[in-house]
């Protein structure tokens, strides 16, 4: 594990801690809640990146995951009074369990339909979320007034960077292990895989789960952010769709790439609030990532490394 | 009992026209299109602006929306699928971003709140105790009159058998004579003219409004996937059968639930048999 | 003593019948060449043996141990690989790292926690007649002749101890016919068993101690070499009578 692990990633990653912490200082408050906002979607993007970007599987439906972590901290909560230091691990434990449960059986299903069949997950939650129990989910409006653990902007800040960061650190030493050789084996030939002696389908629910801890993990600590809780926000495909490109942008299967395609993402989503203020922003920020995805799917990070080789040469 | 039967029978035979034009790219293109509900979209507002904007015969405004959804067909075809070779996975990611792109443009241009189509035909005939909406009637004969069309273009003409040997094999095809390209290009604008259709007559029967397109891709989806893939006969049936359960849902449990058992649905299908009720195991 | 052993294996897709009532034997340390021609059922008797298809009926026995209920990889695991006509590399990774992955145990904790063995890598990849420059090429620079033996490397690398090779010299050169002739050879004075199907049966002969000739899912004739392809039945069978 140790092996292909060297200085020059220690200084990087010592760096983006350094630039994490004294963030605060250089910025102003708004573009601090920004990056809030660009760090959980970051963190989502991680999620999906290290089950999609790698496997090869498309969720089209991460947010089912993301939304029961967060629902799951909200109810236990808000509802039955749970301290946040334990309704955050069960919630991350729940989204464990749950996400094992729907995955089980799915994992026979390959390609397309896989994608087919989290995206269905995902509409589905949004119609029971408001149908079953609404005394615990609220319903169609969701739960307000769920309590918030940090003040301001700078403590806020401060615990979704740590939270990327750790998540980001964790799932990138992951890949950096044979683990993560064999990861992208499966999105490159699943039979060849199985072909080496490797049980393609322990590895599949292992990825799984933990982009399933990852994604209930930040979704709980985003609600207690935010204070707020709707299904439309949640189980929403404008929400798979950031998910996704930020992801995407950043380079699919590197780990740090999509939490800097969060970034990118998010600052120009909020750069163009001046001239666009509505939804209408996507159709640029829709229409900057199709270019960019047709122009290299691999996403910046193959963009930057072609940059890189050319000035070398 | 007559109503379920009654509306049942109308939103059925629409499903059916909405999942054949996704089922068509699915089966001849082998991808799926997940931008395929904008072209629902793109169609209910074009017939929007042309009938109730300009305010020019309704059937100008169909034939306008099936013709926006052809051409948004075909250039989905040249600029995203051929650039992309077909390949599966970014064919879908890049479809999915384009439907949100198309759903923004549509709030750009026409706003945010959803719109109430007029009927194409007014008032409503009265069968027993129900009374049918004479576009709702409309809407299922020219469904059924486009479905068994098409089928019939399929099975006879020398253009549908191109189309059934470039989704059997596109390489086997290429070989006898059959230029894939062509097929495929000609497909997708089949299929976006059918969406359009289907867009305005779905519109009309529920409103118009940006994000429309998801609600009828899944159950397009979740007809494909029961209904096995290219099979018009098959899209039929799982589509009656889809509609039944909405109907059935709706009048008799809650409306809110109408959407759970589709979804179910789907699920419960691939976890059963993971290639679709009629997948087959391939020969090598 | 038996290492493999087949039984009445029937195979069928819808109404076809791809394997009919098979069975043979393969000895410890021994070479078998299964012949017959195009659409005998060769490859499927692979695919059966591996689990990539699903047997109707019959028995497959590995050292003894009835494994036709098991997974592929678990099949690998205990001591039988393959590798493909058309060879199957993971196209992103380079020589080391597709031999690494035959090498990765499968257990989750020892991908996370332990490393790769790089001289093991060489090793393998020597083994098969790369050289250390080669280790970081990808598949898309090599030719046919590398990428099968690429595929024997990583076959190779799973600890396999009977190996089925699938028209191993299919897209080959002489030259590179000659390379791969030899390792076989090599791998067969240390004790290792092979099942090989080839068309070409003039680079087939000196690889194989016995032969197995099929036709329509079925064994028509067995035995050494010269005998099998003797057998009228056989030659009928490939002049398609």
């Amino acid at each position: 594990m140790t092996s292909n692990l060297n200085l020059r990633h220690a200084i990087y990653w010592a760096l983006f801690a350094g630039l994490l912490f004294a963030m605060p200082y250089l910025v102003s408050k708004g573009d601090l809640r920004t990056m809030i906002f660009a760090l959980y979607v970051g963190i989502f993007a991680m999620s999906w990146d290290f089950l999609s970007g790698r496997t090869g599987y498309i969720s089209f439906g991460h947010p089912f995951l993301i939304g029961i972590g967060a629902y799951a901290t909200a109810i236990l909560s808000y509802r039955f009074d749970v301290p946040v230091m334990f309704s955050i691990p069960l919630a991350v434990i729940i989204t464990m369990v749950a996400s094992t449960m729907f995955i089980l059986p799915a994992l026979r299903i390959k390609g397309s339909y896989f994608a087919l069949v989290t995206l269905a997950f995902m509409e589905l939650m949004y119609q029971l979320v408001q149908v079953i129990r609404p005394d615990l989910t609220g319903g169609t409006r969701g739960i307000s007034g769920v309590e918030t653990i940090t003040r301001g902007a700078v403590n806020g800040f401060y615990l979704a960077a740590f939270l990327a960061f750790c998540v980001a650190l964790f799932l990138w030493l992951l890949t950096r292990t044979r683990l993560g050789a064999a990861q992208s084996a499966i999105g490159m030939d699943e039979e060849a895989l199985k072909g080496s002696g490797i049980n393609a389908t322990k590895l599949k629910l292992f990825t799984f789960v933990v982009s399933a801890a990852v994604a209930g993990l930040g979704g709980a600590f985003y609600v207690h952010y935010l204070g707020s809780i709707a299904p439309r926000a949640i189980f929403d495909i404008n929400f798979v769709f950031t998910i996704i490109v930020a992801a995407l942008l950043g380079g699919a299967g590197t780990i740090t790439g999509p939490l800097f395609g969060a970034f990118f993402l998010t600052f120009l989503l909020e750069y163009l609030r001046p001239w666009l203020p509505g939804a209408e922003r996507y159709l640029i920020y829709g229409g900057v990532a199709l270019v960019l995805y047709m122009y290299q799917p691999k996403g910046m990070y193959a963009i930057a490394a072609k940059l890189r080789a050319g000035v070398m040469k | 009992m007559l109503q379920i039967i009654i509306q049942g029978l109308l939103l059925s035979g629409l499903y059916a026209l909405i999942a054949v034009g996704f089922t068509l790219i699915f089966s001849v293109g082998r991808v799926l299109n997940l931008a395929y509900g904008a072209y629902l979209m793109l169609g209910g507002y074009a017939f929007f602006y042309v009938s109730q904007t300009l305010g020019m015969p309704k059937l100008l405004g169909v034939v306008a929306a099936v013709a926006v959804g052809v051409i948004a067909g075909l250039m989905k075809h040249r600029f995203i699928v051929k650039p992309l070779k077909g390949d599966m996975v970014p064919v879908e990611i890049a479809t999915l971003i384009l439907a949100v792109v198309l759903q923004s443009a549509v709030v750009l241009m026409f706003g945010d709140s959803s719109k109430i189509l007029h009927s194409i035909i007014p008032g409503v005939v009265q069968v027993g105790t129900v009374s049918v909406p004479y576009s709702n009637v409309f809407a299922m004969i020219v469904s059924w009159t486009v479905l068994i069309a098409l089928y019939l273009f399929i099975r006879k003409t020398h253009l549908g058998r191109a189309m059934q040997a470039v989704s059997m094999d596109q390489k086997g095809a290429a070989i006898s004579g059959v230029n894939p390209d062509h097929v495929n290009m000609m497909v997708w604008g089949i299929s976006g003219g059918l969406g359009a259709l289907g867009g305005v007559f779905f519109a009309s029967y529920t409103q118009l409004y940006p994000a429309m397109w998801v609600a009828p891709l899944i159950i397009a989806v979740a007809v494909v996937i029961v209904g096995g893939i290219g099979s018009i006969i098959g899209t039929l049936i799982v589509a009656h059968i889809i509609g039944f359960m909405e109907v059935m849902t709706t009048s008799l449990i809650a409306p809110e639930l109408r959407g759970v058992f589709t979804m179910a649905l789907i699920i419960i299908v691939l976890v059963v048999s993971p290639k679709g009720l009629f997948g087959r195991e391939e020969i090598h | 003593m038996t290492i493999l052993a087949l039984d009445g294996l029937v195979k069928r897709f819808g109404g076809l019948t791809a394997t009919n009532q098979f069975s043979a034997d393969v000895t410890e340390g021994e070479s078998l060449g299964l012949i017959g021609p195009n659409g005998a059922g060769k490859t499927t008797i692979f695919s059966l043996i591996m689990g990539e298809h699903r047997l109707n009926e019959g028995a497959i026995r590995l050292k003894g141990e009835a494994i036709q209920d098991l997974p592929t990889h678990a099949r690998i695991q205990r001591g039988v690989a393959r590798t493909y006509q058309v060879p199957r590399p993971f196209a992103e990774m380079t020589v080391a790292e597709n031999i690494r992955v035959g090498l990765t145990p499968d257990s989750i904790m020892a991908m996370i926690f332990g490393s790769s063995n790089a001289a093991e890598e060489l090793a393998l990849a020597e083994a098969v007649g790369f050289e250390a420059a080669d280790l970081d090429r990808l598949p898309n620079e090599l030719s046919m002749g590398d990428l099968r033996k690429l595929e024997l490397a990583r076959t190779l690398a799973t600890g396999a101890k009977v190996v089925l090779l699938d028209e191993v010299f299919a897209g080959l050169t002489v030259g590179e016919i000659a390379q791969i002739s030899e390792l076989i050879n090599e791998k067969r004075r240390s004790g290792m068993t092979f099942v090989i199907v080839s068309h070409d049966l003039r680079s087939l002969e000196p690889l194989i101690d016995r032969a197995v000739a099929m036709t329509a899912g079925s064994v028509i004739a067995e035995g050494a070499y010269a005998d099998v392809i003797a057998d009228k039945q056989v030659r009928d069978s490939y002049l398609g009578a």
